[in-house]
């Protein structure tokens, strides 16, 4: 049984040299939570000073009952083997966060790509706006309060027939007259 | 001396030598690039989006649709982080048959870039051997869940189904056939002069500068940096089967292709170990009532390695029946754009699509 | 000079015999349905004992394939590479995202059937098809060109205000050249 001495140690030393709190959420995984001004100085520091030299992925999480975005970083270490996020949350009506392709420099897609989706604002991101979408006039689209499947029906022709979601087979019989056959009763959605 | 003129080049979306849809926009003077940038977007479905209108169970359909050329990592992924959400258990018999599906799925798209690579420098002969003989793997997928390219086979919790009667048996046959005809592939391109002189010395990425740009797989591999995710962490029953993972010096095309090269080996080693070491039992942990399953709050995320890299997951889960956020890395999000850019100046223009062949750049991944 | 009905019927049956049995497809994978193509071309299925081989450049093509759904980004330069092929030219619909939408049908980026934007003559449905029902797609196909109703070429030429409004109902920024033939 993996009495996880390697992810405390490391918890201990994220934690005391910044003063923010953490957890370790099972073998092979950590978290801290961290102010959105500090989280580049703790990336620089996992990544010069422990070791952790790959940043796997950098994802963002609408909470839009709270009002906020959750920005998650997500590092490993090729040595220890272990995964640790940094977790942060920004406000969601007036997004902005700190640019950190300086530290690695895969970063740039993963901001361009937010800032397209979300609408979050790296100041100093050096980039073509339009990353994935073109000619896009709506709000970002990957927010809570975009609703798809009305942009969808408003704008793109659609064969008729298909708006409702009713078992073809039963539809054909009732047009023509005939009966559902009793194996395929047991599809049947009525 | 004439300085000669800088043109704008693209190689579009529509253009017989790359590998997906996309578009890269080359600056070039003369014959050589001084400039590269990618767009990308042409595939845009908005999974995501897609995903956070369906249930747990319905989600499943979509996934395998992620990246085309191999479906599968993808299922297994998010089935691992949802089982772990979730706490479930798989039995051990489903996870012997996981294993010995992504190793089918890792051949047939090793068929899949051979065909592309060599179809690139010209030797039009091996696309028809080795697609011909992916075939085989195929039939080998049809007959366990279908269906040729999409399966929707693993869910969390273990497999849909036992594997038929007799399937064990031909999917060792197939191994013997296949492993006749590896060696015959190495006569047609591998020992090729032609192959070996454009191979050597091109599209090389630099050992130190690597993971620092997000280079993972075999591309890590053929820089000399040891790192496979099923070694380092290791899931299902990888660390009860024994295997090599080949590495090389140089970080050109030619040490990623003897990379590859070697891999497949691996896991025609690794399917017979499976198959013999396969245990009796159950093959699915199964859920209660599939449309009404609820995933207890929570993120989580798991790692695979498919045949280009490591994939990721990341899943958030706010307590509901559907799933709050699912973010995907594909394995080549970072070769596709900021490597392709980085490595591309000083290059041959005749040169750029075998090395986007090379990199195993699947658009489809980058923007999912 | 006209011919008379007899040896216009042998005149447009040798032509459309010829027709029919030399297809050039569009080397342009759009969409998922893109995998299963080197599978009908190559040693096992092979496509080419019809007369059906990869064609480079649209200005040499007489088949455009899309396989699978279309986002609005491709659908710009799909329109474009349509208008610069010769006629006579055929377009088959491939899967069931250009049948009615597929499985995408609430995205925001693909669009939910292909006819109102280009004429289609045969769609094959599935996903994926298999590459027995590509090859059955393009027989039925050459079943349509011998009999001479496969003229979509004409049929957009004709009707090119109507495909047009559909078209700059979802494409924003229309900077494309006029379609002069």
């Amino acid at each position: 049984m993996n009495d996880l001495i390697k992810e405390n140690k490391l918890l201990d030393a994220v934690v005391s040299a910044f003063k923010i709190e953490g957890k370790v959420i099972r073998d092979r995984r950590v978290e801290v939570l961290a102010d959105k001004n500090m989280v580049s100085s703790i990336l620089l520091f996992v990544k010069k000073q422990l070791g952790y030299i790959h940043l796997a992925h950098m994802t963002c999480v609408d909470w839009i009952d709270q009002g906020e975005f959750e920005l998650i970083y997500t590092v490993y270490s090729p040595v220890d083997k272990i995964t640790i996020f940094v977790k942060t949350r920004i406000d969601r009506e007036n997004p902005e966060m700190e640019n950190i392709d300086t530290i690695w420099d895969q970063a740039n897609t993963y901001e361009r790509e937010m800032r397209e989706m979300f609408g979050i604002e790296f100041p100093g991101l050096v980039g073509e706006f339009e990353f994935i979408l073109e000619d896009w006039d709506q709000i970002p689209p990957m927010r809570k309060e975009f609703d798809t499947h009305k942009y969808a029906a408003e704008t793109f022709y659609s064969r008729p027939g298909r708006e409702d979601a009713k078992d073809v087979r039963e539809e054909l019989n009732k047009r023509s007259g005939a009966k559902v056959p009793d194996f395929a009763k047991k599809y049947s959605r009525e | 001396m004439v300085r000669e003129k800088e043109t704008t080049l693209y190689i579009g979306p529509q253009h017989p030598g790359i590998t997906g849809n996309m578009m890269i926009k080359l600056k070039v003077q003369g014959d050589t690039v001084v400039s590269a940038s990618t767009h990308v977007g042409y595939l845009h479905r908005a999974f995501e989006k897609l995903i956070e209108r369906r249930n747990w169970i319905q989600a499943f359909t979509l996934l395998c649709r992620f990246c085309v050329p191999e479906p599968d990592p993808m299922e297994l992924t998010y089935a691992r982080a949802v089982e772990d959400l979730d706490n479930r258990e798989v039995p051990e018999r489903a996870k012997y048959i996981r294993v010995i599906v992504m190793e089918l799925a890792r051949m047939q798209s090793f068929m899949l870039w051979y065909a592309g690579q060599s179809g690139s420098a010209g030797l039009y002969l091996t696309p028809q051997w080795s697609v011909g003989d992916r075939n085989y793997i195929l039939d080998l997928f049809e007959d366990l869940t279908g269906g040729r390219v999409y399966h929707m086979y693993i869910w969390p919790g273990g497999v849909r189904r036992d594997i038929p009667d007799g399937w064990a048996d031909k999917v060792l046959r197939t191994m013997d056939y296949l492993e006749k005809r590896l060696d015959e592939y190495n006569k047609i391109m591998f020992d090729n002069t032609i192959f070996q002189k454009r191979a050597q010395g091109v599209g090389i990425v630099p050992k130190d500068k690597a993971i620092e740009w997000g280079v993972v797989g075999p591309v890590l591999r053929g820089t000399g940096i040891r790192s496979d995710v099923r070694v380092d962490e290791p899931y299902e029953v990888y660390d009860k089967i024994d295997f090599d993972i080949p590495t090389q010096e140089g970080g050109d095309i030619w040490a990623r292709a003897l990379v590859r090269k070697e891999e497949v080996r691996q896991s025609i080693r690794i399917i017979r170990q499976a198959i013999a070491d396969m245990p009796g039992g159950a093959f699915y942990n199964k859920v209660s009532n599939p449309m009404k399953w609820t995933v207890p709050a929570g993120q989580a995320w798991a790692r695979t390695e498919s045949v280009r890299g490591e994939v990721g997951f990341h899943v958030t889960s706010d307590g509901g029946n559907k799933p709050y956020r699912v973010h995907v890395k594909g394995a080549a999000y970072t070769h596709g754009v900021t490597v392709l850019e980085k490595i591309l100046p000083g290059q041959n223009i005749a040169d750029v699509s075998f090395i986007l062949n090379s990199l195993g750049v699947c658009p489809p991944e980058i923007e999912r | 000079m006209e011919n008379d009905k007899n040896s216009q019927k042998i005149v447009d049956y040798i032509r459309n015999f010829s027709r029919k049995h030399s297809l050039f497809v569009l080397a342009y994978g759009t969409g998922c349905g893109a995998i299963e193509i080197p599978a009908t071309m190559t040693s096992r299925y092979d496509a080419e004992r019809f007369g059906i081989r990869g064609a480079a450049t649209p200005r040499q093509a007489d088949v455009l394939l899309i396989t699978g759904y279309l986002s609005t980004k491709t659908l710009k330069r799909v329109i474009r590479v349509y208008e610069q092929m010769q006629e006579p030219k055929y377009v088959i619909g491939f899967g069931s995202c250009t049948i009615n939408g597929g499985m995408y049908y609430d995205s925001y980026n693909t669009i939910n059937g292909l006819d109102q934007y280009l004429p289609v003559d045969v769609y094959i449905n599935g996903c994926m098809p298999r590459p027995e029902a590509v090859i059955s797609g393009f027989v039925k196909l050459q079943e349509l060109i011998l009999a001479g109703k496969a003229n979509n070429g004409e049929k957009y030429r004709e009707n090119l205000e109507h495909y047009r409004t559909n078209q700059k109902k979802i494409i924003k920024n229309w900077k494309m050249p006029d379609y002069n033939w």
